[in-house]
């Protein structure tokens, strides 16, 4: 019989999985047995308690849990999205730039250098009604006569927040098609205007096939850290107002450290974790059949 | 007027439409920023006053010496909170690049059976929200007594960060031609010493932006530090911006001086990060 002797890769990677394991798999399994108990942080004894799915159930029944998690979706699609076709267009823009390109591009990355709580604070500021800039511009152009309520009413604020989420995340999909963009070669596209295709079909048919793999980077890259307008949504409206604004997880902060019902907030928790896990896997999928499609080696 | 002019007077007209295009892109982009030091330099009236004042009358350094006067003078504890932050992100960056390099090394160089979920996982791993994560390990904070510590927060902020700082190193080490560490191998050295001394010099300055960008998430990140901090004694600068808002009112001033405060590390950092960055994400992308 030979010793066991681990392999070299199993050995390297052997501390990521310890300090995964033990700060984020068995706390996560933790909470996933306490979503079964009524736990409050009040009554420990609580954690004792087993109710099978009734948190589950309770969550399932409950509306404003619905409309949190609808709302987060429909964030997080329109952010996307948009986040996706301005970062190309602003890419695309700098490309274009005969001089001080460095500057641009150092320019273009400007939000990235914000926490996602300054940002929330920025916005907060700027969409102020009574102070902000926003309305002080609007208003001095004579657009408006009276202070639009931006984080008061429910719909302008769900579109505050997604600008304030836009703004600070544009950057990323941007720098990233940049890339993309200088590191294409440039023979597809003369061919491709020789053979006398229109500039609309070699955008359509040469750059963009180029390009996306890098917006899929980009997209996985967001998609590892979707949870980060919580920040931003925390400090601007903190879910209000009325709820209106309310997302997944300051929904699930406001159950565990404003009520203290520590039970449900892990049920809901889980949500918004399978959530997330949805969107990483589908961009990341997307990123592989984009790579293969270009021939790149995985 | 003939073909040629005209084709002229229309490129001309295209180029001014793509410079008002650049500009007002770039505008939108940096105006938020500079709003904010301006913001932190006028006088409280100004911010409040109505009708709006545009050109700043005066400028003043007083919110700077207010923040830095203490508790009590309309200060709050920036010192300390900054030294927390600091000691905080640093060491967790260390721990974070050294776990990445390893890892980010393991998937570059060897072939072994489920590579890609295996990196699939790992990556899972970070996309917890935050906040989802803060409660079952509020809960074993306390338990364990290291509630409120910086050691808690070091503990937490290496495992967020040890995902990225895996999938960014082991893009710089794809970058490293395989034969050269072959090639000192050869020439009598060990794996160990062909690392350190072929590979690692070569992916030095991409290693160093990966450690730039875990710091910068560490300095960053406030879900988790609002939930795990409480006191001063390792509160970090993202929780302490929430000092200079009462139940009713807010100081912008002081929060816009702390914002800058903040951003000054941060904008620094970014900007010698850049161009790696960039490479470390994309590398594997295309073929080459």
């Amino acid at each position: 019989m030979k010793g066991f002797k681990p392999s070299a890769p199993f050995l390297l990677l052997l501390p990521a999985v310890i300090v995964l394991a033990a700060v984020v798999v068995v706390p996560l399994l933790l909470s996933l047995y306490s979503s079964f108990t009524p736990f409050r942080l009040t009554k420990p004894e609580t954690f004792f308690v087993f109710v099978g799915f009734r948190n589950y159930l309770s969550i399932l029944s409950n509306s404003d849990f619905w409309w949190a998690f609808g709302r987060t979706v429909l964030l997080l699609t329109i952010a996307l999205n948009l986040e996706m076709l301005l970062g190309l267009g602003l890419a695309m823009l700098v490309e274009k730039a005969t001089r001080g390109q460095r500057i641009l591009r150092t320019l273009m990355m400007f939000p990235m250098m914000f926490s996602p709580i300054l940002v929330g604070f920025q916005f907060k500021f700027m969409f102020n009604d009574n102070i902000g800039l926003v309305n002080n511009a609007l208003q001095s152009l004579g657009i408006t006569r009276d202070a639009i309520p931006w984080l008061i009413e429910g719909h302008l604020a769900f579109i505050a927040i997604s600008i304030a989420e836009i703004w600070s995340s544009t950057a990323i999909f941007a720098i990233l098609i940049l890339a993309g963009l200088l590191a294409m070669p440039k023979e597809p596209i003369e061919a491709a205007r020789v053979d006398g295709c229109t500039p609309w079909q070699t955008f359509r048919y040469v750059t963009l096939p180029f390009v996306m793999p890098f917006a899929y980077i980009a997209m996985t890259i967001r998609s590892l850290d979707v949870a980060r307008a919580y920040d931003i949504v925390k400090i601007m409206t903190d879910g209000g107002p009325a709820g209106r604004t309310e997302l997944l997880w300051t929904l699930v902060a406001r159950t565990a450290y404003s009520d203290g019902r520590m039970g449900m907030a892990n049920a809901m928790a889980y949500f918004s974790i399978l959530l997330s896990i949805a969107f990483t896997v589908y961009f990341f999928n997307k990123l592989a059949a984009a790579r293969t499609q270009i021939g790149a080696e995985w | 007027m003939d073909e040629n002019s005209s084709a002229r007077l229309k490129r001309r007209l295209l180029g001014i439409v793509y410079r008002i295009g650049l500009f007002l892109a770039m505008l939108t982009i940096c105006l938020p920023g500079l709003w904010i030091v301006l913001s932190s330099l006028r006088p409280t009236v100004e911010i409040m006053a109505k009708p709006p004042v545009w050109i700043p009358q005066e400028i003043s350094f007083d919110a700077y010496v207010a923040m830095f006067s203490g508790i009590g003078k309309g200060g709050i504890p920036v010192i300390e909170y900054f030294r927390n932050s600091l000691i905080v992100s640093v060491t967790s960056t260390v721990i974070a690049v050294a776990i990445g390099m390893a890892g980010g090394y393991a998937f570059a160089r060897y072939r072994f059976g489920g590579k890609s979920s295996v990196f699939l996982g790992l990556m899972l791993t970070r996309t917890v929200p935050g906040i989802a994560l803060s409660l079952p390990l509020f809960f074993l904070y306390v338990r364990l007594g290291i509630i409120d510590t910086h050691f808690g927060l070091i503990l937490a902020y290496v495992a967020l960060n040890v995902p990225f700082t895996i999938w960014l190193i082991d893009g710089f080490f794809r970058q490293v031609p395989k034969d050269l560490a072959e090639a000192a191998q050869i020439d009598g050295c060990t794996r160990w010493q062909a690392f350190w001394q072929v590979e690692f010099p070569l992916a030095g300055p991409g290693i160093a932006s990966a450690a730039i960008f875990a710091f910068l998430t560490c300095w960053n990140e406030f879900a988790l530090a609002s939930q795990l901090t409480r006191s001063v004694s390792a509160k970090t600068l993202p929780v302490g911006l929430l000092d200079y808002t009462a139940e009713f009112t807010i100081d912008w001033r002081g929060m816009c001086a702390l914002a800058v405060v903040m951003i000054i590390p941060a904008l620094t950092l970014t900007y010698i990060v850049q161009k790696h960055l960039v490479g470390g994400l994309t590398s594997g992308a295309v073929k080459g």
